[in-house]
């Protein structure tokens, strides 16, 4: 027997009722009179107990005093009447609206057998006297069903299940519009509450609260699945560049696989690009796992990350979880500039010199005052064969025009402070890329502390030795380094810190310990003499960029010392790896992107486009424009509109009519000049984010319910709503006063006082 | 491509190699006279350990010299040791000088304080990507020396070879053919970048010890990756020239200033241009 159960047997009606209804004394003339009578015979009969003595002592007389006066006490209540307050519903005159889930994650059977579709269907059937059959006597119903968005239903066979979003507060909302110029009771809401649309429920619930419009939730589906496992969510970068090793964190949840090891595929295309063993954590936790892949095709790529089904799942639909990343055939600039010659650089030069998406422009300071620009790929919008003639860049504009700034060994001293604060700011508005490299110029030893780029790098500089420091230390990933796309060297984090104790050592000549609050360390460097690890490499997001930190001064070695074998290609990938990491997600100055990436066929999508000048300042007058090619080859051209709240920010929308890729084609034209170009793209396709995050959502539906004063109901209390929403303060009431004084609850307090009272009177022999 | 498989080059090779094979002939017979011997004794086999210490590693350029066993040695007063062991010609001044120089001039950090030998089977020699090899008309490479060396030059190890001429070429070629038998030297000139590298030298017609002697005119040639000019030089062989003789007499009377200059923008160079292409 439940608590619900419990209460109504003491209290004759439910909690509801009691929380819908005022407490009263509906007391007449005569019941005052019979109260008062009561207490007048009372009062002498308890007065007695001071003169009979029998076996008892005072202690035992003045109990059963208090005793005798609460049975006369609870006769006076009883004798004024309590009732309820209440007001109910006009049979007939008001309407309910019964919202039904009509997305595809009521196609599931939790137990196996029946679907919740088929469950709903069964309440809503006219004959069934369980929900709907009690409702139609009493409520005028108003049929809706909801996916994305809400629609009137004639009649329940209408019901498809197959929507693809379910958007709960966007029904009620609904619900709540339709129905307004009516008498409304209330709002029945069936579904799973496995909600992935909503973006207002709590202004939602508030105008229904305030709309007096209770929402009576009723749950469907098991609140856990007995056996499942759910690729969850995937952080995938958008935008990677061709051949850059990528990093995607992939959320795994599982119930009833406790302790078990599966292996999770990456797929590019329906290629397998990577595997990786998953030990699944305990029953309903979350694990989170680095899957790494290389994405070696360009242009729009849906990855999959998927997992075998296993037997006995509930879905199957959500062990394998799709994201479109674009891999880019671009060329970042990267401009490197090196205080003194030395090997580093050569080796730097030769890692990178067959990769075309990484192109190197080298400033080296060969001697004091004379500088070496050594350019590949001449780029004429970079000066061409005259690229960094004129030294390291003077002005934001020639500066920003890099996606990275790579800081040799050059002193701080050599540039000019508005120069350090213009790497800075590099770094923190133009979202560009720094990497510092080791060398005695570099960090502390170059000066750096107190600097505005100390401020960028994602180490602290401790004051440099008196010293000058140098050792030799063994590089090993810290643990989020083995599996971070700049650092990991095998399939698996193991595999990667095996290839790690591999590796030569390579020398630091810049003492360095800690990394800065929110800064992650990928690589420390040990050695017998030292203390504390050296942090080797480290990065930190700082403003709209990144930094990181390499404190190794011949990072060579793992391409020159003799243990390497010949092929070997660490040094290579490295190098490649990091500065494609480095410039990942540097944009230019027109940023263009989707409001969702995967969107179904049918749907708006928003195009946002932000837009900077040369010095990435925000641009609110310029012409920007957007051509919409779809899969069906035709084109459609947007002007983009400046939308007022965010300066720089520009917006249009297009209606992906068919599925498939749609290639958006953005250019901004400023007052003087053009102010760039970018492309993003997005795919209409099925999308089968319903079968994610399934199971049935009580919390949710509980929150709708009793935030909007309303109920939550399971199949297995269904039948108790019909009388529920008769207590209702919406659409056409009466007041109905309930009495109280007839609860059993003043019966057995009756009976157990007198009781109690006969007890001690027959022990102590007072009878 | 000008290499010395081409008809001519050879002709004249082989007319000088027989020239100085009996010059040599005669030189062996009976001491020499003149700046480059005084004093001179020829054995083959093993030669006896030398005892020298290595500065080691610490970052910084240092100047790291490849030893070998030469065909022949000899005692001898002028050169380290009190030996003549081909590889240690102009040691250990000439090693000291150049990284004198290179610190003077360039922004690079040098080790001056001292500099490293080791041979080709040595690990540690692939810790110093720029090395120093002289007087290969006597060098005998072991196949595991000759695969070291690949790998060495491979990895991206520069080597500088000096101080040869004549038919010293034929034994060079021969080595050298163990270490990359599918490369061949290339001739450069003055419009490679390894000329430029720091200086910009438009004229390599400069003089030589050899030329003292009645040698040619010095001659660049150059092992590429895959045999491709315009890819990176691993080595340069610098035939019928001495370089290292002059950076090991700077500032003494035996050496023209202009030839000491010209010698040690040749070295600065080749160490730039190791560094940085």
């Amino acid at each position: 027997m439940g608590f619900e159960s419990l209460f109504e047997f003491f209290f004759k009606y439910k909690p509801f009722v009691f929380e819908r209804g005022d407490f009263v004394f509906a007391a007449t003339p005569a019941s005052f009179a019979a109260a008062a009578l009561l207490v007048a015979v009372a009062v002498p009969i308890v007065r007695q107990y001071r003169q009979v003595q029998g076996n008892s002592t005072p202690r035992h007389r003045l109990a059963l005093m208090i005793v005798r006066a609460a049975v006369v006490a609870l006769g006076c209540v009883v004798l004024l009447r309590p009732s309820l307050v209440v007001a109910t519903a006009v049979p007939q005159q008001n309407f309910v609206g019964v919202l039904v889930d009509d997305s595809r994650s009521m196609q599931i059977a939790d137990g196996g057998v029946t679907t919740r579709a088929e469950q709903v269907s069964n309440w809503l059937n006219p004959e069934n006297a369980e929900l709907i059959g009690q409702l139609e006597e009493r409520f005028r119903l108003r049929l809706f069903s909801f996916s994305d968005v809400a629609r009137r239903l004639d009649d329940a066979a209408e019901l498809r299940f197959s929507g693809l979003r379910t958007d709960v507060a966007g029904a009620l909302e609904a619900g709540r519009q339709e129905l307004g110029g009516l008498p409304l009771s209330g709002l029945v809401l069936l579904s799973d509450g496995a909600d992935n649309d909503s973006e207002s429920l709590t202004e939602t619930l508030n105008a229904l609260r305030q709309a007096d419009v209770p929402v009576f939730a009723v749950g469907v589906g098991e609140e856990t699945f007995a056996r499942d496992i759910e690729v969850s969510r995937v952080e995938a970068p958008r935008d990677v560049m061709q051949n850059a090793a990528v990093g995607a964190d992939v959320v795994i949840r599982q119930r009833g696989f406790e302790g078990e090891t599966v292996q999770l595929y990456v797929e590019d295309g329906g290629r397998i690009v990577s595997t990786m063993d998953v030990e699944l954590p305990r029953s309903g936790d979350s694990t989170v796992v680095r899957a790494r892949f290389v994405a070696d095709e360009a242009g729009p790529r849906i990855v999959t990350f998927r997992i075998d089904v296993a037997e006995g799942e509930v879905v199957c639909q959500n062990n394998a979880l799709e994201t479109l990343v674009t891999v880019r055939d671009e060329q970042a600039r990267i401009l490197y500039f090196e205080g003194e010659p030395r090997h580093e650089v050569g080796f730097i030069r030769r890692a990178l010199h067959d990769d075309r998406n990484i192109a190197l422009a080298t400033l080296v300071r060969s001697a004091p005052n004379k500088f070496q620009s050594l350019i590949v790929d001449p780029d004429e919008r970079f000066g061409g064969e005259h690229e960094l003639f004129g030294g390291f860049p003077k002005t934001r504009e020639e500066l920003y025009r890099y996606s990275a700034v790579v800081l040799g060994s050059v002193e701080a001293d050599y540039f000019t402070r508005d120069q350090l604060q213009m790497i800075d700011d590099f770094v923190s508005q133009r979202g560009g890329g720094l990497l510092a490299l080791g060398g005695r110029r570099s960090f502390a030893e170059g000066g750096y502390a107190g600097t505005p780029v100390a401020e960028t790098l994602p180490v602290v500089l401790d004051p440099p030795a008196a010293e000058a420091w140098h050792s030799e230390l063994q590089v090993a990933p810290t643990l989020f380094g083995r599996t971070h796309p700049v650092t990991q060297f095998g399939e698996t984090s193991a595999a990667s810190a095996e290839r790690w104790e591999t590796m030569p050592p390579l020398l630091a000549v810049n003492r360095v310990t800690r990394a800065k609050p929110g800064a992650a360390i990928l690589l420390e460097g040990t050695s017998e003499t030292l203390t504390d690890p050296q942090v080797m490499l480290a990065y930190q997001r700082y403003g709209a960029g990144k930094s990181i930190a390499l404190t190794a001064a011949d990072t060579w070695q793992w391409q020159m010392h003799y243990d390497m074998p010949l092929d070997d290609m660490t040094h290579e990938n490295f190098w490649r790896q990091m500065l494609r990491w480095l410039v990942a997600d540097v944009a230019g100055q027109v940023r263009a992107q989707l409001d969702r990436d995967r969107f179904a066929a049918g749907e708006t999508v928003t195009v946002q486009v932000d837009v900077f000048d040369d010095t990435y300042l925000a641009v609110n007058d310029a012409d920007v424009a957007a051509t919409v090619a779809g899969p069906d080859g035709r084109e459609e051209i947007l002007d983009l509109a400046w939308t007022v709240d965010v300066d720089g920010r520009y917006e249009a929308s297009f209606t992906a009519a068919a599925e498939g890729f749609y290639q958006v084609d953005v250019t901004a034209v400023g007052r003087d000049a053009d102010l760039g170009s970018d492309v993003v793209t997005g795919q209409a396709a099925e999308l089968t984010q319903e079968f994610f995050g399934a199971e049935m959502n009580r919390e949710l539906l509980a929150r709708v319910a009793e935030e909007s004063g309303g109920r939550f109901y399971t199949a297995a209390n269904v039948d108790e709503l019909p009388g529920d929403i008769t207590f209702t303060e919406g659409g056409t009431t009466v007041t109905e006063v309930l009495d109280l004084w007839d609860m059993p609850l003043f019966f057995f307090l009756f009976v157990g006082l007198v009781g109690s009272e006969w007890t001690v009177r027959k022990l102590r022999r007072l009878a | 491509m000008i290499g010395l498989g081409s008809r001519r080059t050879a002709r004249r090779l082989v007319l000088v190699g027989i020239t100085l094979a009996l010059i040599s002939a005669a030189a062996w017979a009976a001491p020499q006279r003149g700046w480059r011997g005084r004093g001179f004794s020829s054995n083959s086999g093993p030669t006896p350990d030398v005892d020298y210490e290595n500065i080691g590693y610490d970052g910084r350029f240092t100047f790291a010299r490849v030893k070998f066993s030469p065909t022949s040695w000899g005692g001898s007063r002028q050169h380290a040791w009190g030996l003549d062991l081909k590889w240690n010609h102009d040691y250990p001044r000439a090693d000291r000088r150049l990284p004198e120089i290179l610190g003077a001039v360039t922004g690079a950090e040098v080790q001056v304080a001292g500099s490293n030998i080791y041979g080709l089977d040595d690990p540690e020699l692939f810790r110093f990507p720029w090395t120093y090899l002289c007087e290969v008309g006597f060098m005998q490479l072991s196949d595991s020396e000759a695969g070291n060396l690949r790998d060495y030059m491979l990895k991206g190890g520069f080597v500088v070879v000096d101080d040869f001429t004549g038919w010293h070429w034929f034994n060079f070629e021969t080595e050298m053919a163990k270490v990359f038998p599918e490369l061949r030297f290339i001739e450069i000139n003055s419009t490679h970048p390894v000329f430029n590298a720091f200086f910009e030298l438009d004229d390599l017609s400069f003089g030589s010890p050899y030329r003292a002697q009645g040698g040619g005119m010095p001659r660049y040639f150059g092992l590429f990756e895959d045999n491709d000019p315009t890819k990176r030089l691993m080595m340069i062989a610098n035939y019928d020239n001495d370089i290292g003789e002059f950076w090991e007499f700077a500032g003494s009377q035996y050496i023209l200033i202009d030839l000491e200059n010209d010698a040690f923008k040749l070295g600065v160079n080749y160490v730039m241009y190791s560094m940085l292409r």
